[in-house]
């Protein structure tokens, strides 16, 4: 896994790609509403479960109709103007704001712990290539990695929440309590525990393969060879040389899985009725309530723009051939 | 590597106990969060309720939902004049009142020392105010066609006279008017957008806190000074659930609506579950006003074509009781036991149809000459009592009319598009429901007359004269047994027109947690006018 | 190359499983509805019963025998996730290919536009779909297939690259072979074991989509699904359904990807040459 100039190149072409892709995005939520079949507005509400007053109509038609150019939806993005939701009666950016924070939890909570287990577990496991614990790892794991979310999810919530009722069934937290910060911290890790296990059940197995398989690769290479002849003991092997390597395509996996976040747990939100922007965004397209469902597919691709960019940064930090390429 | 054997075992200990880290945390979290003792307050009581739905409105007379729980959550905050407890009227603001035919008025002495939440005290000036605010800007649950206006007596007495007699004042206005504090609400204009801390000012058992509509969570707490007594908790929550019987089953709820099947599960694990009389039909909606099914022997054929008691048991498993004919609940104590029925009979059924010129085709299915007879039949998730329920109703009705001879094209659509076709006339047939059914006999006339505006549910006829005579003479009849002999002779032309099919009254039920002390019940007739609901604002306060 | 991979595949149990799961559940897609008990769709059955001889698995909410359900409903998973991996195959193979054989514009042009369909998030946009318009499914599996080809195709493409500098198809070229007669009858056949890893792999994930698209009830209700049966299974969880009524399908939806897991898995460790240095040296 050598990098090279051309590679590097390569990558700045995917960022180019991406961005574009980004941008084509921006551009798909503001053809939404132009896209849908037919008069827009009735199709929209007829079967919504808001019935809109004679003067409501008039002003959603003249407020979609009102082309005022893509250069002004995208400023008023920026500001945060991003409309009103007709099916919430409250601000988009309110809504947003509000399952954000729980969406970034869940699934920044759930990468990060899968990729240390996958990493840690997948490491070692290379490196005791051949033993028991290593085929039974191995053999555990692309068990795990063939059982969908949907099933772990279910099984996890009829076990533990609905028969045993070690946890609730569902919620991001207790409404309305006035417990101390400490305790409303356990009571929101009480909350995050099923989806947070189904997510990491579903996440780490693969990172444990990946990571084992690319150790397996540089496990042979020659600079290994070149540490050992050195005299290092092998905790300093393995973490400090051959992982570093093998490091490479678990961050990007993490840093993908990231982009995605949005839809990256809606089956796990709605199974666990975890109030994030997956069960946001799904909440809105049943009720055709169109000013969520675009800021939420706008902040999806700004999302895969950033993350995709910040992950050159995190390139070259842990590969520093990279940088010396130049 | 091999040589490395005691450095790899002290690894795998390493690993061996983060997997055991881990999984003791997991069983530290689940049995400290557990815990709800952790989570209440020391002192302080509170009780919540769970609904399916969450978001009914804000709690103020225009803002709420036009559906039964949104006027509920309302009543915690705005007091009636008088109000139902579970065996009939109780004094809530008017500590005595009287009907004076000769002056046509109803007269009502006040409570005294009533205060606003806003710590102004409340006097029979407020009431008057109300009554000609209304009167202004109607408000869709008090209904003020009989009322002329209002007039208040020295501080606490009112009077509120009618322009004809109405039977039904005090369940409609009486007991649902929630009266409104005349030092805010006399500088609103535009009621349907006022949205100032001051449109929650009321003068009920519990002080209206907080709402959030995306949580669809309401949070209340008690009024000290109520003038009934002191509140029995502090504080009043409502959550959004899906889950009921987890919700209860985990402490996260103390009070919710359940499915009938889940009575049985609760009961063993010792929760108190309520049942309702019933309040709430399912209604087979007919567009008369096209053929054939204008033709009321079409109409009576189509009555004898479904089968009320299979609908129960295919759709319900047996949780449900066939539906009089006549409109009016099997328990309403105006209801006429000798209401025409038909029974499930498909012999009549081609006896109809055949005498109505229709004739069987090949396939079974009855047409004119070449023209086969298809019936678009429109079915949806229907709201009860806050929760959505689907069902299969439409399926079972479906087969029920093919097997008959009639083909039936069923189309699901949400609640909103029929609601809108309904109103349109703009169906064949359509399956809708409503409450009400046990409260003040005025219900007939939402659902039957032409005239009286409101309901998408009513069925809009105007075809019998004798029946519109009837509607309006019930409403102006003061003496009770007059007026149930007036009520009878309805139901029988109902049933006998059968502009609207009445298909069953489902299960209704609550459950309850007896250890927080609270003995929760369906009030008689409904809450207010006929809500089917078990929360009465009664129940909180001592 | 060919007679190695194939005598490691043979002995993987790993594949050995993914591939009788595979069959079996491909048999029961074909074989199975006809030979259901009952029709899926009758609901004369009294809801919500426990199985019985005549219905092994029991009577769902709605009146309907839940094996002859569970029939249909893999039929229905299996078709989407086979028609949608198929298709993310073809695609994928057609523009890897090119692009790797033609370099240049098309290439950088190709390699673009996959880049720029690998940032989409694939979910969004089938719910999308899915919710406002309401496709028939199978519109919905091609749609998947165009978003998924891009992975196949960039891996189609480096294969491409490499076997453009060997010596028989550079022999076959110079012999004057055309550039499509060697991209059909030279490059891909040699390709092979790359496109049973990339299908197995799109299949599982279209199957994964349609599960969950199913699951949130996006597809047309009397349209069976594994996601489906699962989803109104779940609202009766307080009654005691989970075992004949949940359990199966949560199974079934299982066993299905995960042989197409194992498919892949094991044809990626056999067919990756620096995993196969380290396997070669295990057995040694």
């Amino acid at each position: 896994m050598v990098l090279g100039a051309n590679q590097a190149a390569g990558r700045f072409g995917q960022v180019i790609s991406f961005s574009l892709a980004a941008l084509a995005m921006i551009y798909l939520s503001y053809l939404l509403p132009r896209l849908l079949p037919g008069d827009f507005v009735t199709a929209t509400y007829a079967s919504a479960n808001v019935t809109l007053t004679a003067e409501q109509e008039a002003g959603l038609r003249a407020y979609y109709t009102r082309d005022r150019g893509f250069g002004d939806y995208l400023l008023r993005l920026v500001t945060l103007d991003w409309g009103y939701s007709y099916s919430f009666l409250t601000p988009v950016s309110d809504l947003f704001l509000g399952a954000l924070p729980w969406t970034i939890l869940l699934l920044g909570s759930a990468n990060l712990i899968s990729m240390f287990i996958g990493f840690l577990t997948g490491v070692e496991a290379a490196w005791r290539h051949g033993s028991r614990t290593e085929k039974g790892l191995v053999g555990g794991m692309t068990v795990l990695e063939g059982i969908p979310e949907i099933c772990t999810g279910v099984i996890l919530l009829i076990v533990f929440a609905l028969n045993l009722q070690w946890f609730p069934a569902a919620g991001a937290e207790t409404a309305y309590t006035d417990a101390t910060f400490f305790q409303r911290l356990i009571d929101m890790a009480h909350h995050l525990a099923l989806p947070l296990t189904t997510l990491v059940l579903a996440y780490f197995p693969g990172n444990f393969l990946l990571t084992r398989n690319s150790m397996m690769m540089v496990i042979k290479a020659h600079y290994i060879e070149t540490a050992r002849a050195k005299g290092l003991p092998p905790r300093r092997i393995r973490y400090a040389h051959a992982a570093r390597n093998a490091l490479q395509p678990i961050v990007t996996r993490f840093g993908l899985r990231l982009a995605f976040m949005i839809t990256g747990a809606l089956v796990v939100e709605r199974i666990n009725s975890y109030p994030g922007l997956g069960t946001l965004l799904f909440n809105a397209i049943q009720a055709r309530d169109l000013p969520v469902i675009q800021a939420v597919v706008l902040f999806s691709s700004l999302i895969v723009l950033c993350v995709i960019l910040g992950m050159e940064g995190v390139y070259r930090i842990i590969d520093p051939r990279i940088g010396n390429a130049h | 590597m091999r040589n490395l054997k005691e450095e790899t075992m002290k690894k795998d200990i390493l690993l061996f106990n983060l997997k055991w880290i881990f999984i003791l945390l997991f069983i530290l979290i689940s049995v400290i969060g557990g815990s709800p003792a952790l989570l209440a307050r020391e002192t302080g009581k509170e009780v919540r309720i769970g609904d399916g739905k969450g978001d009914w409105g804000y709690p103020s007379p225009y803002r709420h939902y036009p559906r039964g729980p949104g006027y509920v959550r309302m009543s915690w905050v705005f007091d009636t004049l008088v109000w139902k407890d579970k065996n009939g009227y109780i004094p809530a603001l008017a500590k005595s009142w009287r009907y004076d035919p000769d002056a046509q008025s109803f007269i009502f002495e006040l409570q005294e020392g009533v205060k606003w939440h806003d710590g102004k005290p409340f006097s029979a000036d407020d009431v008057a105010f109300t009554v000609n605010y209304f009167k202004r800007h109607p408000y869709a649950w008090v209904s003020m066609e009989a009322v002329a206006g209002a007039e208040a007596n020295g501080p606490n007495q009112v009077t509120i006279k009618l322009k004809k007699p109405y039977a039904p004042f005090l369940a409609y206005v009486g007991g649902t008017m929630p009266v409104i504090p005349k030092h805010i609400w006399e500088k609103v204009d535009d009621p349907k957008r006022y949205s100032d801390p001051g449109a929650f000012v009321g003068t009920g058992p519990f002080k209206f806190i907080d709402f959030n509509k995306a949580k669809g969570t309401y949070l209340y707490e008690a009024n000290r000074e109520y003038y009934l007594g002191l509140p029995k908790v502090d504080r009043l929550i409502y959550i959004k659930t899906g889950k009921p019987l987890m919700s209860l089953l985990s402490g996260k709820a103390d009070l919710v609506n359940i499915r009938p099947d889940m009575a049985k599960i609760l009961q063993k694990k010792r929760m108190v579950v309520i049942e309702n009389q019933r309040g709430w039909n399912k209604k087979l909606m007919i567009n008369h006003q096209k053929p054939p099914f204008n033709d009321k022997r079409f109409r009576k054929a189509l009555a004898h074509a479904v089968n009320q008691q299979e609908i129960i048991d295919k759709a319900h498993r047996g949780f449900g009781s066939p539906a009089s004919f006549g409109l009016l609940s099997l328990d309403h104590e105006f209801y006429n036991p000798k209401t025409p029925t038909y029974n499930h009979n498909p012999a009549k059924v081609r006896e109809i149809l055949e005498s109505l010129g229709f004739q069987k085709d090949a396939r079974g299915f009855y047409g004119k000459g070449s023209r086969p007879l298809v019936v678009e039949l429109l079915a949806s998730n229907i709201t009860v009592a806050g929760d959505s329920v689907t069902d299969r109703d439409g399926e079972v009705i479906k087969r029920e009319l093919e097997e008959a001879g009639i083909q039936v094209k069923l189309i699901n659509m949400e609640q909103a598009s029929t609601d809108a076709r309904i109103r349109n006339w703009d169906f064949d047939l359509a399956i809708s429901g409503h409450g009400g059914l046990l409260g003040d006999a005025r219900i007939l006339n939402m659902m039957i007359s032409p005239k009286v505006k409101g309901s998408v549910n009513s069925a809009r006829y105007g075809a019998n004269k004798e029946l519109l005579n009837l509607l309006n003479a019930q409403v102006a009849e003061m003496d009770p047994e007059k007026r149930k002999r007036l009520v009878w002779k309805i139901q029988e032309i109902y049933a006998e027109e059968l502009p609207a099919i009445s298909l069953y009254y489902p299960v209704s039920m609550s459950a309850f947690n007896p250890g927080k002390g609270i003995k929760w019940y369906y009030t008689k007739g409904g809450v207010a006018f006929g809500i089917p609901i078990s929360q009465n604002r009664m129940t909180l306060v001592e | 190359m060919h007679i190695n991979v194939s005598r490691d595949l043979w002995q993987d149990p790993w594949f050995l499983v993914g591939l009788s799961l595979t069959l079996l559940f491909a048999g029961l897609a074909l074989l199975g509805p006809p030979l259901a008990p009952f029709d899926p769709w009758d609901i004369s059955f009294t809801p919500i019963s426990p199985p019985s001889a005549m219905h092994p698995l029991g009577i769902n909410d709605g009146g309907q025998d839940i094996f002859s359900e569970l029939l249909y409903a893999i039929r229905n998973t299996v078709a989407f996730g086979l028609l949608s991996g198929f298709t993310a195959l073809g695609i994928g193979v057609l523009l890897g290919a090119i692009s790797g054989w033609f370099g240049g514009f098309v290439d950088a042009i190709l390699m673009r536009i996959a880049d720029i369909i690998l940032a989409i998030p694939a979910i969004m946009i089938l719910i999308l779909t899915a919710a406002l318009f309401q496709p028939a499914s199978y519109i919905l599996a091609l749609i998947l297939a165009s978003l998924m080809w891009p992975t196949i195709g960039k891996a189609i493409r480096a294969q491409t690259l490499s076997l453009r500098e060997s010596l028989h198809i550079r022999a076959a070229s110079q012999m004057g072979g055309g550039n499509w007669h060697i991209i059909r009858r030279h490059l891909i056949p040699e390709m092979f074991p790359l496109y049973l890893i990339g299908f197995a792999a799109k299949t599982r994930m279209a199957m994964f989509m349609e599960a969950s698209l199913a699951f949130l009830g996006l597809f047309d209700p009397s349209r069976k699904s594994l996601g489906m049966m699962i989803a109104y299974a779940l609202k009766y969880y307080y009654m005691e359904v989970w075992w004949n009524w949940l359990m199966p399908p949560i199974l079934c939806l299982s066993l299905i990807i995960m042989g197409f897991t194992f498919l892949a898995i094991s044809l990626e460790k056999v067919v990756d040459p620096r995993l196969r240095e380290v396997l070669v040296e295990k057995t040694a």
